[in-house]
């Protein structure tokens, strides 16, 4: 597709807190917009068409929420619409303004959205509503539940303990402590999480990432367009995107359709992207990944999907061994991580933006020495749907 | 710019009232996906992506798309939703299928009638501060617009009946057995019960597909997309001049000038247009450059826009016959491409080679759409660029 490559121009993203109470809805869309419209060089005529990131509207408290956001992105009388992946909706929406310039229709788009997460009161209350009414959701699932038992089934199957999972947590909040944008940058020790609250065995109040509030940006742009005005970009060559079984149960028992400890359809989405981008050995070709786990056991079974581990077993161990980390083979998530920032709406557009970051030699204290190629996921619904990115300078 | 691969619609599958009681939501979306697919002779494994479109709000659920994965056929495929409209997904469609990267694509829409008060899933979309305490739902909203047009214009009433007349007229030759609906409940002035349509359950499916695709099947029933637009209005109501649709006219320069249309009062057979009220169409009329305000009441009333006019506009009834609130846009784009493809049923219009869709939504329109769809498809030299990249099928 030489010639006919999209470009990464612009990104913007907010400082995450718990609380915004200095900016309403619309002002931390805009936030991220005006980040990544000065990070492009670019005036709002030079934007064609908007994508806009939004997963649950429940959690902003307003139907449709994006309507509300249209002038914050200097949407009005162009194309704009919005995508909801669940908690995958940030790279989607990445993925869905890839394809507005990919299509050839368009030379520069832009995505953005934003949360309020810390103000929505309860989001396990709202996220509870993403089951089937009659089946699953009076049990009642959420999404620290569902994932503690995709924990006691790795614990299971591939030997992971609890203090394994701490290890996680430990190494993203070091990670988080060198990026001024992420929202817990207090760095743990083993100790501290094992010592800290019981949410839903295994997992453990620092093993559960935070509710955040904060917005996002990106501006892509056509390489015909990045070359004509002489911009500097970074490049997407692998977009991916697949699903598994909407029923929890059917991914647990003697014969699931795919297993509740790994993550079958992630595992998909990076093989499409892995394809796309010429990909053919993850673990020598990935200098850097930015990986959707909310918790920290589900950072093993997405290492695992990505191909970035020989086995899951050798996972564990080079978790242990701290090939994972800053100045380890493959840093997983240098920026912190969604376990340590979480505004759903723009969480995966977090992943996104990191990786670029770093494949553009811009991410400051935690940036990967010599990275040129890195992926980026996001995990939606049930742990149900998928994205996936290759990124490179 | 162009689209790199021009897309063709080659499945529909239309059901603007399913009153069967029997049927489970996922047996609806699974019995809709089914049916487009079977109009275009695939069966799921020739589809590589889906894209879905619903309300949250009207379905009772935080995320649709996950309910939908299944009965579209989304499991260990790529799968998107667009909640903004039943129309942007199938943009969307249309795009990833424009980028060379998808040879199909599979776009679903539904909207159901369970929740208890329509108005009030409604209301949750107005901002908590300023609007939602007016109380505004939809109806509200095609209220003050259809007041906004009657300031503007004193015989805009008298053109709105002969719309609604004309729409329902064409409602009953499409669909005999259709019950005059109007909505219950108190109206909101200026608009009666007769120039609304009560809400019921719907779904809408379409398969889209790439020239190479259409080529190597050789299907013959093909409604070509010739040019998309789509644009918004901002959120605000009084931001925005509602006797005036800006965002439409953006949206039809897009497709027009994809199309190459430079006269759109002669360029269609037939137009379908969003009339969730006739004032709705009216303003249509003008920002799709059919018709000037000033000649809405001489055009509506000499039979410009009715069947067997200069061109005709809603042979299907439009949504004053049928209703299904959320997927209503994306039902406007599948009745013209079955027009195109012949298969329109009763209403179908004889010989049609191009038309016009647009899909309105949101409140008082705030989403608007305008496709352009064609029999001939384009020029080979326009058509495919991109080589497919191999592996992004499932």
């Amino acid at each position: 597709m030489s010639g006919n490559r999209v470009g990464i121009i612009g990104i913007g993203q907010s400082e995450f807190r718990s609380r915004r109470d200095d900016a309403s809805y619309p002002d931390l869309v805009r936030e991220g917009v005006i980040r990544a419209m000065e990070d492009a060089k670019l005036d709002f005529d030079a934007i064609q068409a908007v994508v806009y990131s939004l997963s649950p509207d429940a959690m902003v408290g307003i139907g449709n929420a994006e309507r509300l956001g249209v002038d914050a992105v200097g949407g009005r009388n162009k194309p704009f619409l919005r995508i909801n992946n669940g908690g995958a909706t940030g790279i989607s929406s990445a993925v869905a303004a890839y394809y507005h310039v990919a299509s050839g229709m368009f030379d520069v788009v832009l995505t953005a959205g934003a949360d309020k997460i810390g103000e929505c009161g309860d989001s396990q209350t709202v996220l509870n509503k993403i089951w089937d009414p009659s089946y699953e959701r009076p049990l009642p699932l959420g999404t620290i539940n569902m994932l503690a038992m995709s924990a006691v089934r790795y614990m299971d199957r591939y030997g992971m303990t609890e203090e394994d999972m701490a290890r996680v947590t430990v190494k993203n909040r070091h990670h988080a402590s060198l990026n001024p944008k992420a929202h817990l940058r207090k760095p743990v020790t083993i100790e501290d999480v094992m010592a800290s609250r019981l949410i839903s065995w295994p997992i453990k109040l620092l093993d559960c990432c935070p509710q955040s509030s904060g917005g996002a940006a990106l501006v892509l742009a056509s390489e015909r367009f990045i070359k004509d005005n002489h911009l500097d970009a970074v490049w997407i060559t692998g977009v991916g995107h697949s699903a598994e079984t909407y029923w929890m149960g059917d991914r647990m028992g003697n014969n699931p359709t795919a297993e509740h400890a790994d993550a079958y359809a992630l595992g998909r989405s990076f093989e499409k992207s892995y394809r796309m981008a010429g990909i053919t050995d993850p673990m020598r070709q990935v200098q850097v990944a930015e990986l959707y786990a909310p918790f920290s056991n589900t950072e093993y079974h997405s290492i695992d999907a990505a191909r970035l581990s020989p086995k899951p077993v050798e996972t564990i161990q080079r978790m242990r061994d701290g090939e994972y980390q800053i100045g380890g083979r493959i840093p997983i998530n240098p920026s912190g991580g969604t376990l340590c920032t979480n505004a759903i709406a723009v969480t995966a557009m977090a992943r996104v933006a990191e990786v670029a970051l770093q494949v553009w030699g811009r991410a400051g204290d935690h940036q990967v020495k010599g990275a040129r190629l890195g992926v980026a996921s996001g995990n939606g619904g049930d742990h149900q749907i998928f994205g996936t990115m290759v990124i490179e300078a | 710019m162009g689209l790199r691969n021009q897309p063709g619609i080659i499945g529909c599958s239309i059901r603007p009232v399913i009153t069967s009681r029997d049927r489970s939501l996922e047996e609806v979306i699974y019995d809709t996906g089914q049916l487009a697919l079977k109009d275009a002779g695939l069966g799921i494994e020739d589809i590589d992506g889906i894209v879905v479109a619903a309300n949250d709000q009207f379905d009772g659920r935080s995320i649709s798309v996950m309910m939908a994965s299944g009965p579209t056929g989304g499991v260990d495929r790529d799968i998107m939703s667009t909640p903004s409209a039943s129309e942007h997904a199938f943009i969307l469609g249309a795009l990833r299928v424009a980028t060379g990267q998808f040879r199909t694509q599979l776009v679903v829409s539904w909207s159901p009638t369970e929740v208890s008060s329509m108005a009030e899933a409604q209301r949750l979309g107005a901002d908590p501060y300023f609007h939602r305490a007016l109380p505004l739902d939809e109806l509200s909203a095609h209220a003050l617009q259809a007041s906004a047009i009657e300031q503007a214009l004193p015989d805009a009433r008298v053109a709105a009946e002969n719309v609604t007349k004309k729409n329902r007229d064409q409602g009953r030759l499409a669909w005999p057995d259709a019950p005059a609906r109007p909505a219950a409940g108190p109206m909101r002035w200026p608009v009666t019960p007769a120039m609304t349509s009560a809400p019921v359950m719907g779904a809408v499916a379409m398969v889209l597909a790439a020239p190479d695709f259409i080529a190597e099947r050789g299907l013959r029933d093909v409604a070509w997309i010739d040019g998309m637009g789509w644009a918004t209005e901002p959120s605000f109501l009084g931001d925005r001049d509602l006797a005036t649709a800006p965002a439409l006219a953006a949206a039809a320069g897009q497709a027009y000038a994809a199309a190459g249309i430079t006269d759109p009062v002669t360029a269609f057979d037939l137009a379908e247009i969003t009339d969730a009220t006739p004032y709705a169409e009216l303003l249509a009329y003008e920002a799709l450059s059919l018709c000037p305000r000033d000649q809405w009441a001489a055009r509506s009333a000499d039979g410009s826009f009715a069947r067997g006019g200069k061109l005709p506009v809603n042979l299907s009834g439009g949504v004053l016959t049928w209703n299904p609130v959320f997927c209503t846009g994306m039902i406007r784009i599948a009745e013209v491409a079955n027009q195109i493809r012949g298969r329109a049923g009763r209403h179908q219009v004889p010989n049609a080679r191009r038309g016009l869709a647009q899909a309105g939504s949101g409140f008082a329109m705030q989403y608007q759409s305008a496709i352009v769809l064609s029999k001939a498809a384009r020029t080979k030299g326009a058509q495919v660029e991109g080589a497919q990249v191999e592996g992004t099928r499932p």
